[in-house]
């Protein structure tokens, strides 16, 4: 009973953060409601069993991309003016229409299917030990090629988030060498 | 134990994904798309998770899989938000609508 009640809990708080990160106009608040989306989902996998990866959330999800989107909104957005375009009323209600269908279909056809019962019930399914030969197994079973080439993407993105943020500069030396 | 069920989950991470998606749609400002996508990729996430600890505990891919989908949106909001600061140093906004320059 407890779980269930704690499930309820998170899920009204996560989506009420989510709804304030699609609507609320000051990109600042809008970035503070996403932080407490992924602290809610790092709640759910608490409750799901899987302790590693809601730390793993806690520490790349909050830790690094929200902090990453904080400081581009404030290098970038100006805050303090507020003022953030909107999509006109008809766009919205349409988009949302559109949505809530999506919604009644996806909950339809999941609510609707009957899923089997587990396979075979396993202690401690998602733990760290699991996940860690997972990862590094070269065998059938493993992740080991994924794992690496995860490893080439991050590289590849850290290099060219540098470069492509840099370019300007570049740009601008190369006109002021010209001249 | 009378927990949440996989459908509790399941339907829980639809609403999210949605919730997400109509962001994706009515946002002009990039930075909040790109908040609205994280959404999305947190809900397709927690479906993983929630089949692994339902259907699948024996099965380890719907523990790792979560760790991947984390890993590549990391670097996508890396790589997005250079893009973002290169586009506003170009032309002073990031509104969608009006950045129509390669309009014919």
């Amino acid at each position: 009973m407890p779980f269930k009640f704690f499930f309820y809990l998170i899920a009204l708080f996560v989506l009420y953060s989510a709804y304030f990160v699609v609507t609320a106009r000051n990109l600042f608040r809008s970035a503070m409601g996403l932080l407490a989306v992924l602290i809610g989902i790092a709640g759910m996998y608490l409750l799901l069993n899987a302790q590693f990866l809601s730390a793993v959330q806690v520490v790349v999800y909050i830790g690094g991309i929200v902090v990453l989107m904080v400081f581009a909104i404030l290098l970038i957005a100006d805050v303090t003016q507020k003022v953030f375009e909107q999509s006109p009323r008809w766009r919205q209600g349409l988009i949302g229409a559109a949505s809530l269908l999506w919604f009644s279909l996806l909950a339809g056809s999941m609510l609707s299917y009957r899923f089997g019962a587990a396979a075979a019930a396993v202690d401690k399914s998602g733990s760290i030990r699991e996940i860690g030969r997972a990862l590094l197994s070269p065998a059938a079973g493993g992740y080991a090629l994924p794992f690496e080439v995860i490893s080439l993407l991050l590289i590849a993105a850290l290099v060219g988030a540098v470069t492509v943020a840099r370019a300007d500069a570049y740009n601008d030396e190369r006109k002021e060498g010209k001249a | 134990m009378n927990g949440p069920t996989l459908e509790h989950y399941l339907v829980f991470s639809a609403l999210l994904f949605c919730i997400g998606l109509y962001g994706m749609l009515t946002r002009r400002n990039l930075i909040a798309m790109l908040m609205s996508v994280e959404l999305v990729l947190n809900a397709a996430a927690l479906n993983f998770v929630a089949f692994h600890h339902f259907l699948f505990p024996g099965d380890s891919g719907g523990a790792v899989f979560p760790i991947f989908i984390i890993a590549v949106a990391a670097a996508e909001a890396a790589v997005a938000l250079a893009i973002f600061i290169a586009l506003f140093r170009h032309q002073q906004h990031l509104d969608v609508q009006q950045s129509d320059s390669l309009k014919g």
